[in-house]
């Protein structure tokens, strides 16, 4: 009884930061950003002010949408933060814990993007379709690479949810492999994708021909712009957990054990704040790339990931 | 008494034969509601489907069969007699694959013949080609019934050797030949349904990626069996059998509601469609759902089976073989890129066909079906709903026929429960409501969309320039660009025509110029066959006699 009033009440605080955390984390990216390019940079709360804005704005309805123009953002929204609530961030054993599948992940972030390209496809106008056409073929490739890094944690891990991946890593001595490497890799180039963030993608373009994310809520505003905005921002957040949960798990506390929650929460912010570092000094040192070497780009991190999978079969049969 | 002098014709039903028909019977009801009931083909078609699925003897079986592909014949040449030709080879060709194969003894052979005879039949890469044409020809009613119900009786009959009559000779290899023919199936229907223009051509597409779907769970399945691993083998015959109830509900669903496009707007061709949910709420809400099918989205129809076979794919990469667990991560690879194809795909059905601006008079004039298909789509749409928000209980129904084809399988409970989650969204949503309600400017106001920027259209275009709007050709480039011109033919088209039906035709030629030749023999030329003829023979004789 006791236990499941403490993994309540870590679900409920899990809930809580991820909700209010994800603006803060684009706002700290963009800071970062400006500092190392020598500019002052909006301060860290803007998207706060940005979601304020756009709650205060009236909605705008194009006359060439249909009925489901409002359909789009409430499901891609909902399903970034089912996700995002799957995702443990600073304990493990949640409520959740058993619903983190990580195939029922991608389906989540499949149904994120479907929603989100058929609001692309909606008003029938010309960026948006092509922004929709470019994501389609981006997530080709990102699917693939996903499913096959994932192998490889089944592997290690035993088990499919993102939970047990997350224990499994930080109890078991699995040790630095070249596997996990290339994993990471993989898992990253994804991560970027799905992100949208440089070098797929610009956040921050102002070029509708060069869009993919941004073109396809072109004609949102208001309210329905407010949960894109909001799903993106929580799609980062999600991403950064996801990643650190795998491949760091370290510190991460005991939804049981209500006194390492002080520890688990200290490093969650720490790893967050690494991660936004590393994030923002890797998306000033490259340029944006071509639409088409996208795929050469998701199609190498679908090889690593492949090539993970080959070493530790080779690593289990040699008897490593 | 029909039948075998002597033996007549024997009906058995056990779970196998009850699931499919099960799955047939919606089906059945919703075609026939849809406009189909006048038709004596039909009711001898779906005659035959009933009597294939409850065959117990092998004659029975094949009458069944047979009977199902020629009323099946007649029907799509009522509908464009072009493809007809091409699909009465196949089915010719199936059935002389099967003919010999049900009276053999279990062996290798008789699996390989039955793989082909059955495989051709349901649209298994390579033998997949003449599906895209056929499918669509036939009334809408017809193309449901032989999308959602023909392919599966072929699979049945696939399953009840694979599994059952087959069983003592059975060999892991099987499992793998049925794994790299559902991959390409996966492949090359989901990369095809992604770049077709017609939308019954397209649904028809993603019928080929769901056999192939199908056949790489059986495969996993077949393999475990015969190598004695009871977990993988139920995972993978649950994902199988859930994967073929799944698309026995939103295909025909789909085409139904193709057909009323068709209907309604006079083309089914995607480039002359848009913006049908504004005339056509009510079909558009059931395409979407059927779409949601089709591409495998969480809370939808699709996705449970997607889960399992995933879960299915990696649980047999993780035994075994080096060769065989490198096999199954490409497996993965390939299973990963179908399942975007296909949401691309069912994503371009609903985004350039139903949203967006008219691109047609007739598309903006469409109105909304009537009470028949409605009832027969409706239908079919409330029975997909305890496929996708209850699979547990769904698979625990498909438990017996698990333990039929597989008996030592075990079945542990399903890992994807749509319910919690589906309270967590409600959550979600009941929360992101009240901030909105309770802080944010409320209600909405229609604008001219603002199209970066551009003017106005004129007024004789009332929904703007239908040629400024993204077509599905257009919507598709990306990916045609990307994959297409690597696995397709320089023209885009499939690769099973290229490599599998046009050597089969050049040999046909070739067979029928010396049929010809023969028949225009001269008298000289044949005396001269039947001397040479005769010298051979006693020289054979004469050799015989004297070793």
């Amino acid at each position: 009884m006791l236990g499941f009033a403490l993994s309540l009440i870590a679900t409920l605080l899990h809930a809580a930061f991820i909700f209010a955390a994800a603006p803060l984390l684009m706002g700290l990216v963009g800071k970062i950003r400006a500092w190392a390019l020598g500019r002052r940079g909006a301060p860290v709360w803007q998207p706060y002010l940005l979601l304020y804005k756009l709650l205060r704005k009236s909605t705008l309805v194009p006359e060439t949408a249909t009925e489901l123009f409002a359909v789009w953002p409430v499901a891609a929204f909902l399903a970034i933060s089912l996700a995002a609530l799957l995702v443990p961030s600073f304990c493990t054993g949640m409520l959740t814990a058993d619903l983190s599948d990580f195939i029922t992940l991608i389906g989540l972030f499949a149904l994120a993007r479907a929603a989100t390209v058929l609001g692309g496809l909606e008003t029938g106008f010309g960026f948006g379709g092509a922004g929709a056409g470019r994501e389609i073929l981006f997530s080709i490739f990102a699917e693939a690479a996903l499913l096959v890094v994932l192998l490889g944690f089944v592997l290690l891990a035993h088990g499919a949810t993102v939970d047990g991946i997350a224990v499994a890593f930080a109890t078991q001595h699995i040790g630095i492999s070249v596997s996990l490497g290339f994993a990471l890799a993989a898992l990253l180039a994804v991560a970027l994708t799905e992100t949208g963030r440089i070098p797929t993608d610009n956040p921050s373009g102002h070029l509708e021909l060069a869009m993919v994310h941004e073109a396809m809520v072109l004609e949102y505003s208001g309210r329905f712009l407010l949960l894109f905005e909001y799903a993106a921002m929580l799609r980062l957040l999600l991403w950064m957990d996801l990643i650190g949960t795998i491949f760091l798990p370290f510190f991460m506390a005991r939804a049981d054990d209500v006194l390492s929650w002080p520890l688990g929460l200290l490093c969650w912010v720490v790893k967050l704040g690494l991660m936004v570092v590393i994030l923002s000094l890797f998306e000033i040192s490259t340029a944006k790339m071509r639409v088409f070497r996208v795929p050469e780009f998701l199609g190498a991190s679908m090889l690593l990931g492949f090539l993970a999978g080959v070493f530790l079969f080779v690593a289990a049969r040699i008897g490593l | 008494m029909v039948g075998l002098p002597g033996q007549g014709m024997h009906l058995q039903l056990d779970a196998l034969s009850l699931l499919f028909l099960g799955l047939l019977a919606p089906q059945i009801v919703a075609s026939a509601v849809a406009g189909m009931r006048g038709s004596v083909t039909f009711w001898a078609f779906v005659l035959g489907m009933v009597l294939a699925l409850a065959a117990a003897d092998a004659f029975t079986l094949i009458f069944g069969f047979e009977l199902m592909s020629a009323a099946s014949w007649l029907l799509v040449l009522r509908g464009d007699a072009r493809p007809a030709t091409f699909y009465v080879t196949m089915a010719v060709f199936s059935g002389a694959c099967l003919i010999p194969a049900v009276f053999l003894p279990a062996s290798s052979v008789a699996f390989l013949l039955i793989l082909l005879g059955a495989g051709a039949k349901a649209g298994l890469a390579p033998l997949h080609s003449w599906l895209p044409k056929a499918h669509p020809a036939p009334p809408a009613g017809v193309s449901a019934l032989m999308s959602g119900g023909m392919v599966k009786v072929a699979l049945y009959v696939l399953i009840r050797y694979a599994f059952i009559i087959l069983a003592p000779a059975q060999q892991p290899w099987w499992g793998v030949v049925l794994i790299v023919a559902g991959l390409g199936s996966v492949l090359i229907g989901a990369l095809r349904a992604m770049l077709e223009l017609e939308l019954k051509t397209v649904l028809a597409c993603s019928t080929v990626e769901h056999v192939g779907l199908i056949a790489v769970g059986l495969g996993v399945a077949l393999r475990a069996k015969a190598m004695g691993d009871p977990i993988l083998a139920g995972l993978a015959l649950q994902a199988a059998l859930l994967c073929a109830v799944a698309h026995g509900l939103f295909k025909p669903l789909l085409f139904l509601g193709a057909g009323e496009v068709k209907h309604a707007v006079g083309t089914s061709s995607l480039n002359w469609l848009g913006g049908l949910m504004r005339g056509m709420p009510r079909l558009g809400g059931l395409m979407l759902l059927g779409a949601a099918g089709m591409a495998a989205l969480p809370l939808g129809p699709g996705f449970a089976p997607e889960f399992l076979l995933l879960h299915a794919v990696i649980g047999a990469a993780a035994t075994g073989g080096i060769l065989a667990r490198i096999g199954f991560t490409a497996s993965l690879a390939l299973l990963g890129l179908g399942a975007a194809l296909a949401l691309g795909a069912a994503v371009r059905l609903i985004g350039i066909g139903f949203l967006g601006r008219p691109r047609t008079l007739q598309a903006a004039a469409a109105e909304d079906i009537g009470r028949g298909p409605l009832f027969a789509m409706g239908l079919l749409a409330v029975l997909m709903l305890p496929v996708a928000l209850l699979p547990g209980l769904v698979l625990q129904l498909l438990t017996p026929v698990v333990m039929e084809l597989a008996p030592a399988a075990q079945t542990p409970p399903l890992a994807y429960v749509p319910v919690p989650l589906l309270l967590l969204g409600f959550l979600v949503l009941a929360a992101a409501g009240f901030v909105l309600q309770r802080w944010g400017v409320r209600g909405t106001r229609a604008a001219p969309s603002w199209n970066g920027g551009f003017g106005a259209p004129p007024p004789w275009l009332p929904f703007g320039d239908p040629l400024t709007q993204p077509s599905a050709t257009g919507f598709a480039e990306p990916v045609a660009r990307a994959i297409g011109q690597g696995l397709l033919t320089r023209d885009m088209a499939d690769p099973a025509e290229e490599w599998v039906v046009a050597p089969l035709l050049r040999v046909h030629l070739k067979g029928v110029r010396l049929a010809e030749r023969i028949r225009r023999a001269t008298i000289r030329e044949r005396l001269a066959f039947v001397f040479v003829a005769l010298v051979l023979f006693l020289l054979a004789l004469g050799l015989g006699e004297g070793g």
